[in-house]
């Protein structure tokens, strides 16, 4: 039995080193200089500088205006979000919506598409009329995923709640509105939150629509990680210091709503599908 | 309920719902027929005098094209193997958790971290700190163990391995955390039966275990192939397709010929052909889950 849970305690232990390893890495990473990056083998003794952060957060590397274009198109994204998917989730779950097995499937089924698909058309379409390198036509993209996404995860949290409460309240003559408002919000709180924390996630870490539609002006940070590359050479330290200091919000995020994750992971799937 | 509270009702739920499904189709199903129009033309941004109309060219073109066919075949090999890979070890590590009475918490948490990540930054990280020849941990480590180095992202079958792995490290917490979470749900006392019963281990999981968890595993394959057949920014940041086309999946090819090769036209037939394969495996995976 002894034996047994030394290999058990081993595999655990192996698994959060492989899981963890290469954020960890980087965050050593982050604390050397270039020279010591380049040492073989990797050191683990070595004196921490914070030299990189500095790099990736004042001068002319900086990748300050990088994480602001991330805040504002995933914020925007976020807020248009949340105000179109909340009253459709509720729409979708508890009212007698005509067409209702319809709607959700083509719900659910955007959420499957390719997005190499949609960046084509978008490019074309966004250079005509003027819309590349804006926030405005990079959010505009951005709900092509975070709607269906939101609008699937929010119905899995109505659902939840119990029937009575708001057939009281409309028994109540308080008006269909106010139900919403006043007894399905705040019952679904948690779930709104948790949608929040998801949309705003995915938002932040998208690529490859920031890739292609983005510009000098709009550069969120996912994309500003590769200014620390180029063909003659690679700034491996701020580098890392860049990727550690991008994905700190969602790693914070990741690491709050740790519990509700598996939910979020899964969402629609109740149902039949998703993404991401 | 009266006809005219119902009818209240529907136009009520309609007000709430449209917006946002005329924003869905607006910014979904009309930028897809104009992707498959694209795709009839021919437009090269490096000679934009030549575009026009082309009629079914560009898909004759993807049958005498071995990149294309390399590409879609790269695609089946991937989506197979990352999908495989998670399962299985996301479902034997689930159960081998399942065992560990405490630290389960930290295990968890330590789960979430390769999901919260940018795929962009997965790639990135692995190609510099893991996989780099030089300074990179595993060649350390292979090295170490007196087994060579090896130049994981610049040998073609390394470097498809490696894109592979890479997406295997990052999404098997996924597989992991929700079966785990369905394994915890399952009712104990059927266990309890089966011990009386004198059903070994191995009986109690292939008679027991696996049929109870089919639901999740399905939801899992379903949601694992979504990703797998749109993923893109950690092989971009990884190998970018390379070396020559060694991980070109679809994503890629369909990527570098439109935004690099500037042969817009062509890339949204190979693009097209992303989409057709997609729905197409959505339909099988939803019509088998609906007979079971």
């Amino acid at each position: 039995m002894k034996a047994r849970n030394l290999v058990l305690l081993a595999i655990a232990v192996l698994m959060m080193l492989v899981w963890t390893f290469p954020v960890l890495w980087g965050l050593v990473t982050s604390l050397k200089t270039e020279k010591d990056v380049l040492a073989y083998p990797p050191s683990v003794i070595f004196e921490p500088t914070l030299r990189n952060y500095a790099d990736v957060f004042r001068g002319s590397q900086s990748i300050v205006p990088n994480l602001i274009s991330s805040v504002i198109v995933s914020g925007l994204t976020t807020l248009l979000t949340m105000i179109l998917a909340i009253p459709a989730a509720y729409a979708l779950s508890r009212l007698d919506l005509p067409f209702r097995k319809g709607a959700g499937f083509y719900v659910l089924a955007t959420q499957m598409l390719p997005p190499v698909g949609l960046v084509i058309p978008y490019f074309l379409i966004l250079r005509r009329i003027g819309w590349t390198d804006t926030y405005q036509g990079l959010v505009l993209v951005y709900l092509t995923f975070a709607l269906p996404f939101a609008i699937w995860l929010l119905v899995s949290y109505f659902e939840e709640i119990p029937r009575e409460m708001e057939e009281a309240a409309l028994l109540d003559r308080a008006g269909r509105w106010r139900a919403l408002w006043h007894v399905i919000l705040p019952q679904a709180k948690g779930g709104i939150a948790v949608t929040v924390i998801f949309v705003f996630l995915n938002s932040w870490n998208e690529f490859l629509f920031a890739v292609v539609l983005g510009g000098n002006n709009v550069r969120p940070v996912t994309v500003a990680m590769f200014n620390f590359i180029s063909l003659e050479q690679t700034q491996w330290a701020r580098l890392a210091a860049a990727a550690m200091a991008g994905m700190a919000p969602v790693i914070i995020l990741g690491l709050m709503a740790q519990k509700h994750i598996v939910k979020g992971l899964t969402v629609g799937a109740v149902k039949g599908g998703g993404r991401r | 309920m009266s006809c005219a509270i119902r009818g209240g009702e529907r136009r009520f739920a309609l007000a709430l719902f449209l917006p946002a499904l005329l924003l869905l189709v607006i910014t979904t199903a009309l930028p897809l027929i104009y992707l498959v129009w694209t795709s009839f033309l021919r437009i090269d941004l490096s000679m934009p005098w030549l575009g026009g109309f082309a009629g079914l060219d560009n898909y004759q073109k993807l049958g005498n094209d071995p990149r294309f066919w390399n590409s879609l075949g790269l695609t089946l090999i991937y989506t197979g193997t990352t999908v495989v890979l998670q399962v299985v070890l996301g479902l034997s590590l689930a159960l081998l958790v399942m065992q560990v009475k405490r630290g389960q918490a930290m295990l968890r948490i330590a789960a979430i971290l390769p999901i919260v990540l940018a795929p962009v930054v997965a790639g990135l990280f692995w190609r510099s700190l893991v996989l780099a020849p030089d300074f990179g941990i595993l060649d350390f480590i292979t090295r170490w163990l007196g087994l060579g180095s090896y130049n994981w992202l610049g040998e073609p079958r390394l470097a498809l391995a490696s894109v592979i792995a890479i997406h295997t490290w990052q999404w098997t917490p996924f597989a992991f955390l929700v079966l785990l979470a369905s394994l915890a749900a399952l009712p104990p006392d059927i266990y309890e039966a089966a011990r009386l019963d004198r059903a070994n281990a191995w009986q109690r999981f292939w008679h027991i275990t696996l049929p109870m968890l089919r639901p999740a595993i399905v939801i899992v394959v379903i949601l694992r192939m979504v990703t797998a057949l749109s993923a893109f920014a950690a092989i971009f940041a990884a190998t970018g397709g390379g070396p020559g086309s060694a991980t070109e999946i679809l994503n890629l090819y369909a990527y570098r010929l439109s935004f690099t090769e500037l042969s817009v036209g062509y890339g949204a037939a190979v693009a097209t052909v992303l989409l057709a394969v997609t729905l197409a495996v959505a339909f099988l995976l939803f019509s088998f889950r609906r007979k079971k």
